[in-house]
């Protein structure tokens, strides 16, 4: 496996491809399939809110997916239970070709809100996202931990509280909890919507190298967002669903070269024909 | 048998208490309003009104009676217990809402303020249409608590037993009592069971459409959760504070509490409020008595002496008994909360019933209670944690139910993602998020649990009564009470009230300010 011992080096390739290490005769391997799965809430008064209905989704080894839907349409219910946090009410979710039914350390999940505990440092928040790593001492814990908030940059800042952070540097702690355990995928709920652009710029562009550096986990990432942009920037595939009850709309390849300029007529013509999806 | 003259009877002791009640909320709320007001808006009135308002809450409610049932007796004779047994019912319910106005005017926005006065708005206009609707929220959501603890105080206001005095009002307090005495369970049983009903009826018909009227006046724009009978009996304005501040590490606690006792020499800052309980209590005490000022010194002296240091005995022994109480008490509020967390179908189950519980006023089965316990043979000190644990035990329970309610469902989903389950859930998650209600909770809790006191460590009820063997300051004020003995009682009040007052700002207060400065949490929009 890709997955270093030991220390871990902060030291990100910018031009570094990913390489596709799991391609099976031709094929390639899905890290999670979510097969036909139904979700719905149960409403106060009585009656259920079809959420998701039926809907299908493979995600494969080393890929960035970018799933987007008019709001409400169950986005971030569909995340919730690839992670293992929602029990759908029919169909099922296999990892690594197993099904999951409970949340597994191997998946990591970034909400909207980074959610740290403000009775925490940002080490011990950290900390926490190892708690079942028993094999480890303390010492261990901390010195991951520690590697995990340098390589996003907080390096300095393990005894501060949350409070004392801005709300960028929150997000990065959060990103540093889901990245500790090492997953081998990484889900995000619009992680960025709550930060100012400038902020937000710089995250993505982290994110993504840390995505194509194949030294570091995570191997695939599944991000959802309403920011079409973003998603034409980072991910590689789109997956975009129709209104409440999700179905999927359709799914765009984004065959661009890294960097992606958000200034360039290719870009635009994704980002359309995202839209006209979406409409 | 029941028969349908007992429940006539029943009945109409029921109207007349409510009636007793309500005169007694109505002056409460105009009260309120009118302190409260004067302290929001006056920098030199608040200075006063508020230290004066914070001892008077922690002087133990029982106390006031003799006091006031001389005042009024000697006013008028006839009348005379009818508004002394208002104005204890009074003195249960006003605190909470005279805060409750006072912390609305403080938090209105100086804007309003110069907008009425650019509309040159006179005194009158400027009441009608700013200040009473900016407090209507905040007495609106006090409401169900101060008929909760008007209630508490029921029977002893209408079974009036001080010095040679007897005088009996006509009232489901009384009427009970008399159940009890005669031993008539049944009826007894019929009388709690209508007085329950009573109790939630009154809030379902008149005190949650005023708060529902209110939300629409209010400042915020999060929605409040609609307040329940058990809610506060607020000791400080504390809740709302209290809400957006969080546990500090343990490693702060620990060093709080060293620093509580390294501070024990700023004590001098309290020289202040702690001279004028004293001051307060003597001019209240002394008042009838203001014709011969040094025979009322001398009186004073005198109560004094005879406590002794006997006094130090009896505040150690009741601080131990309300702390067993709450101790005890936690003991199933918090599996109890942990286990419906989450758990929306038993959450609906469990939740009504204790609503239901929360209000019987347990004074109105206290007699009862003290009858088994002694029958049982075991030591009255068992019926005297009772009574103290029926006291508080609603506060607990819902003060933290609420602390549970108020976790982000995004920190429950990530301790889910994680993995963190049972003890390791409770530590990392339950545990600092309900640290807030928990102290909230204690201060509250502490709060009633000296007013029980009086009520549980000696209980006199129709010539029989039942008290602790070991010393307990309650018991000292209630015996002083049944004497007539002034000196004693007025002393006996004055050391309760100061060892309150202490207790608030030397620890609780503390306590409280840590949790706020040390995290200068500031939720996410």
């Amino acid at each position: 496996m890709r997955r270093p011992k030991g220390s871990y080096s902060p030291i990100i390739h910018q031009d570094e491809v990913k390489v596709e290490e799991n391609e099976v005769g031709g094929q390639r391997e899905a890290i999670l399939e979510a097969r036909d799965i139904y979700f719905s809430y149960r409403m106060r008064r009585g009656g259920e809110l079809p959420v998701l209905q039926g809907l299908t989704i493979t995600i494969y080894y080393a890929e960035f997916v970018g799933i987007v839907g008019p709001s409400g349409c169950g986005k971030s219910t569909l995340l919730r239970i690839m992670a293992g946090l929602l029990r759908p009410r029919s169909g099922e979710v296999f990892f690594r070709g197993r099904p999951i039914t409970k949340p597994t350390p191997r998946i990591s999940i970034m909400f909207q809100s980074p959610s740290l505990f403000p009775w925490y440092t940002v080490l011990e928040n950290v900390m926490l996202a190892l708690i079942h790593e028993k094999e480890l001492s303390r010492e261990e814990k901390e010195e991951r931990a520690k590697a995990f908030l340098d390589m996003v940059g907080l390096s300095g800042f393990e005894s501060a509280y949350p409070t004392e952070l801005s709300g960028g540097m929150r997000q990065r702690v959060a990103l540093a909890r889901a990245l500790v355990s090492q997953p081998d995928l990484l889900l995000m709920d619009e992680p960025f919507s709550n930060l100012d652009p400038l902020t937000a710029i710089s995250l993505r562009r982290e994110i993504l190298n840390m995505w194509m550096n194949q030294a570091l986990p995570p191997s695939s990432i599944v991000m959802v967002s309403h920011d079409v942009e973003e998603l034409v920037e980072m991910a590689e595939r789109i997956v975009v669903l129709t209104e409440r009850p999700a179905r999927i709309a359709g799914v765009v390849e984004v065959n661009m070269p890294r960097p992606r300029s958000r200034r360039s007529r290719e870009f635009y013509e994704y980002v359309d024909r995202i839209y006209t999806m979406l409409s | 048998m029941l028969d349908s003259s007992t429940l006539i009877v029943i009945l109409l002791g029921l109207m007349a208490s409510w009636a007793r009640m309500g005169v007694a909320l109505v002056i409460s709320i105009l009260f309120s309003l009118a302190v409260g007001i004067a302290a929001g808006m006056s920098r030199v009135l608040e200075r006063v009104i508020i230290p004066v308002l914070d001892i008077l809450q922690s002087i133990p409610i029982l106390s006031f009676f003799p006091l006031a049932l001389y005042a009024f007796v000697s006013l008028n004779p006839i009348l005379g217990p009818e508004l002394a047994a208002i104005f204890l019912i009074f003195t249960s319910q006003v605190w909470n809402i005279a805060f409750g106005v006072y912390e609305a005017v403080r938090v209105m926005p100086g804007e309003l303020l110069e907008v009425s006065r650019a509309l040159n708005l006179g005194a009158g206009r400027r009441f009608l249409n700013l200040y009473l609707p900016i407090t209507f929220p905040k007495i609106a959501a006090n409401l169900p608590a101060s008929w909760a603890n008007g209630l508490y105080f029921l029977v002893a206001s209408e079974i009036i037993s001080v010095g040679g005095m007897r005088v009996e009002l006509f009232g489901i307090g009384s009427v009970s009592a008399g159940f009890i005495i005669s031993g008539r369970y049944l009826e007894l049983l019929v009388s709690i069971v209508a007085v329950a009903v009573a109790v939630l009826l009154t809030n379902a018909l008149v005190f949650l459409p005023l708060i529902r009227m209110s939300e629409r006046y209010r400042m915020e724009e999060v929605p409040v959760e609609v307040p329940r009978v058990w809610l506060d009996r607020v000791f400080k304005p504390l809740k709302d504070v209290f809400s957006h501040a969080y546990l500090p590490g343990h490693r702060e606690l620990a060093s709080a509490f060293s620093g509580i006792s390294s501070r024990m020499g700023e004590l001098r800052r309290y020289l202040w409020p702690l001279i004028g309980v004293v001051l307060l209590t003597l001019t209240l005490y002394l008042s009838p008595l203001l014709s011969n000022i040094p025979t009322g010194i001398g009186m004073m002296l005198d109560g004094f002496t005879r406590l002794g240091v006997n006094v130090f005995a009896m505040l150690g022994f009741s601080v131990l008994r309300v702390a067993a109480a709450i101790l005890l008490t936690l003991l199933w509020v918090i599996p109890l909360t942990v286990l419906i967390h989450g758990r929306r179908i038993l959450e609906s189950m469990v939740v009504p019933l204790l609503q239901l519980g929360a209000s019987i006023p347990a004074t109105l089965i206290a007699p009862l209670i003290m009858d088994m316990v002694s029958s049982w043979g075991a030591p009255i000190e068992l019926g005297a944690l009772i009574i103290i644990i029926l006291g508080i035990q609603w506060y607990l329970f819902f003060i933290i139910y609420g602390g549970f309610k108020s976790i982000p469902s995004e920190e429950v989903m990530l301790c889910d993602a994680l993995g963190i389950k049972g003890l390791g859930r409770f530590r990392h998650l339950y545990f600092p998020r309900i640290f807030p209600s928990l102290v909230t909770g204690l201060i509250v809790a502490m709060g009633g649990g000296w007013n029980t006191l009086i009520i549980a460590e000696r209980l006199e009820v129709e010539g029989r009564v039942w008290e602790v063997a070991a010393p307990g300051i309650g018991k000292t004020i209630s015996l002083a009470i049944s004497m007539g003995d002034i000196p004693l009682l007025a002393s006996a009040t004055i050391a309760m009230a100061t060892f309150i007052v202490l207790l608030n700002r030397l620890l609780w207060r503390r306590l409280h300010g840590i949790a706020v400065s040390k995290l200068r949490v500031v939720e996410e929009a």
